[in-house]
């Protein structure tokens, strides 16, 4: 072989250890070998920047789609869980739960009609858990690596991830109310407020589905990231207005659900459900009607989700970057 | 026309190499030398804290993105996803190179092909057996046709058939032009494949060569020899010495073996490593009969990985540099004890 390269002769020498990100002097020279790939004749090397991030986007939202549809189990299975909710609080509470209502800013209106923007809420949630697992379950089995090293965008790639969740949450919030009103649920607001739930939905999921990720990078441990979603989704659908009224609950859990984000997500939701201005645990009447609920509600999940997204991108390309930690 | 396809690193301790174009190169050491490192440095998934590396003439730092736009990689663990067919593992991997959509199916059925997972690509990958994944995940690393392709320890964990299989697989692509950049703990691997091996060490490099040349520092064959202890060698002559130093004396002063036969003492008998263990053994046992000492056994072997790095640090220690090739032996300053 006559094709060996004298390039090896313009690099340092092996014990000078230079400090970080310092480039060595000369060595890139490229003269001879910025046309390596035409040596070689392959067809695909004439266009090497083909990706465009539009297209990084679509094949990693394609992949995320494609491996829920392979694991049916997954997206009925999360659906189950809220279904029970829904089914069971509403024959097993919906006596009492009435009571407790009508004490509320929401009066005459059945426990179903109630509870329903709160499940659709813990379905948003319930999805949003499953953003983390998918990373972490393509970190342990060496995808995420392999990710790595395609010439993608990485944006692109968890943009293209993220956006196949927000789907699955749009789909699974769809078949929620569509159950909820075969059970006797109400959408006040009609169709436009049925939109309007699932935009709250997705907005709602974008907090957990950082919060996911950050379990997921920190602990990159499949059986971590399930526990520590679970962990919070019950207790803070607990200390919240998902199942009654503010006022209904003792005075510390008025105060926890204060600073619940769960609330912001349901009271949205149910303003959109019962067109009102259900929020309690701020009073605003600068607005009208369901306005006074839905401004601040929107205000609070978006900053959170800013807040969070930050920090999950932040840990995300510390994940992804090259550099030697 | 001709290039440099990578370079050294400083990713471990300091390391300066050349592959050209076409080369079936081997990095070769064991577990904990610098071997994966090096290798994802050089596939842009680590960032070298010194040093320059150009890969198909693009720096891994500044161009990172050309790079992996022109390499193939396949880590030490095997990475397809399981819950896609085969033929979808590869679909994706072929956009997210961006193989053209016209070229796209033709190159999927090529590959699944040349991996011989034709019959099962519309098979889940979940289904397939350790050999089949590998197997699958070298096809996706090479659906953009790269002109250099990183094989990281591929068959390790795979039984000797399915190894063998990916090795034909290996060759093939070779021959195809591509450059491959394979690192491995097994001597034989290297051996049966790479045209050059740098065996890594600690994270230095302390010999480059082809597998042969690299064998003949081992000095060719190993012959082991044990011999009965002192005590029930009923036809020994005297009761002088160890049996075993005996031997080893007549190995090392007998005319059996050249002047630079290695013989060592081991616990049953002695060792002797020389250029034509295999023609000039039977010579050996003859002569220790003649002279009363009972062979129990023997055995002939191939020179190890072990015996390799036993050679070559050897020569480190003992300080006798005289068959170390000093152009070999590179980064060698830097080893701080």
């Amino acid at each position: 072989m006559s094709d060996r390269s004298v390039d090896a002769d313009a690099r340092e020498t092996p014990s000078e250890l230079r400090a970080d990100g310092d480039l060595a002097s000369g060595a890139s020279r490229t003269s001879s070998e910025l046309r390596a790939d035409g040596g070689t004749a392959r067809s695909t090397s004439e266009r090497l920047s083909g990706n465009s991030f539009l297209g990084d986007f679509w094949v990693n939202f394609v992949r995320w789609n494609l491996k829920a549809i392979r694991n049916p189990f997954v997206v009925v299975g999360s659906l189950v869980q809220p279904i029970i909710f829904l089914v069971l609080f509403t024959q097993v509470f919906g006596q009492i739960a009435t009571g407790a209502i009508s004490g509320g800013a929401a009066g005459g209106i059945t426990y179903e009609t109630f509870l329903l923007p709160a499940i659709a809420m813990q379905v948003s949630l319930a999805a949003a858990a499953g953003s983390g697992i998918g990373l972490v379950n393509d970190m342990e089995e060496g995808l995420f690596e392999k990710t790595l090293v395609m010439p993608m965008s990485r944006s692109a790639m968890f943009l293209g991830k993220t956006a196949a969740e927000i789907l699955r949450i749009v789909v699974q919030i769809a078949i929620i109310l569509a159950l909820g009103t075969v059970l006797g649920a109400n959408v006040a607001t009609g169709f436009v407020g049925a939109i309007g739930i699932i935009l709250i939905g997705i907005l709602f999921s974008l907090w957990f589905v950082a919060l996911s990720n950050i379990f997921a990078v920190v602990t990159r441990d499949q059986e971590s990231t399930i526990i520590g979603a679970n962990l919070l989704q019950f207790p803070l659908l607990f200390v919240s207005t998902a199942f009654l009224p503010l006022s209904a609950m003792p005075g510390w859990i008025q105060t926890v659900a204060t600073f619940n984000p769960i609330t912001y997500g349901v009271d949205a939701a149910r303003a959109l459900m019962l067109d009102q201005d259900v929020m309690t645990v701020v009073e605003v009447t600068r607005f009208t009607g369901i306005w006074n609920t839905l401004v601040p509600a929107i205000a609070v999940l978006l900053a959170l989700d800013v807040a969070l997204g930050g920090i999950a991108v932040y840990l995300l390309n510390r994940a992804s970057s090259s550099d030697v930690q | 026309m001709e290039l440099t396809y990578a370079d050294g690193t400083e990713a471990v301790k300091g390391i300066d190499l050349t592959v050209p174009e076409g080369e079936f190169f081997g990095f070769l050491g064991p577990n904990g030398a610098g071997k994966t490192t090096t290798i994802k440095t050089f596939a842009t998934l680590l960032s070298p804290t010194g040093g320059a590396i150009t890969v198909n003439g693009f720096d891994v730092r500044e161009e990172s993105r050309r790079v992996r736009e022109t390499i193939g990689y396949m880590a030490q663990e095997t990475s397809v996803d399981e819950e896609m067919t085969a033929r979808e593992n590869i679909r994706f991997a072929a956009r997210a190179y961006g193989v053209p959509k016209d070229e796209r199916a033709d190159r999927i059925d090529e590959l699944l092909d040349l991996v011989d997972l034709a019959d099962v690509g519309d098979k889940r990958a979940g289904e397939f057996s350790g050999g089949m994944k590998k197997r699958l995940d070298a096809a996706t690393a090479l659906v953009h046709s790269p002109p250099l392709v990183f094989l990281d320890e591929p068959t390790t964990g795979l039984d000797p058939k399915a190894r063998n299989r990916l090795w034909e697989y290996f060759e093939r692509i070779n021959e195809r032009g591509t450059t491959l950049f394979l690192t491995t703990q097994y001597l034989e691997e290297a051996d049966q494949l790479c045209d050059r091996i740098s065996v890594i060490l600690d994270g230095d490099i302390v010999a480059t060569g082809s597998p042969m040349e690299l064998k003949r520092r081992v000095g060719g064959e190993i012959l082991d020899v044990e011999v009965a202890a002192a005590g029930d060698a009923s036809d020994t002559a005297g009761d002088i010495a160890d049996p075993r130093e005996r031997a080893a004396e007549i190995a090392r002063t007998g005319d059996v073996f050249d002047a630079d036969a290695d013989v060592s003492v081991t616990d049953d008998g002695i060792s002797v490593t020389a250029e034509r263990a295999r023609q000039h053994g039977t010579d050996l046992l003859v002569t220790l009969r003649d002279a009363g000492i009972t062979v129990t056994g023997f055995n002939i072997r191939a020179p190890t990985l072990d015996d390799v790095f036993l050679a070559i640090t050897g020569e480190e220690l003992d300080s006798e540099a005289q068959s170390a090739d000093p152009e070999d032996v590179t980064g060698s300053e830097v080893t701080a004890e």
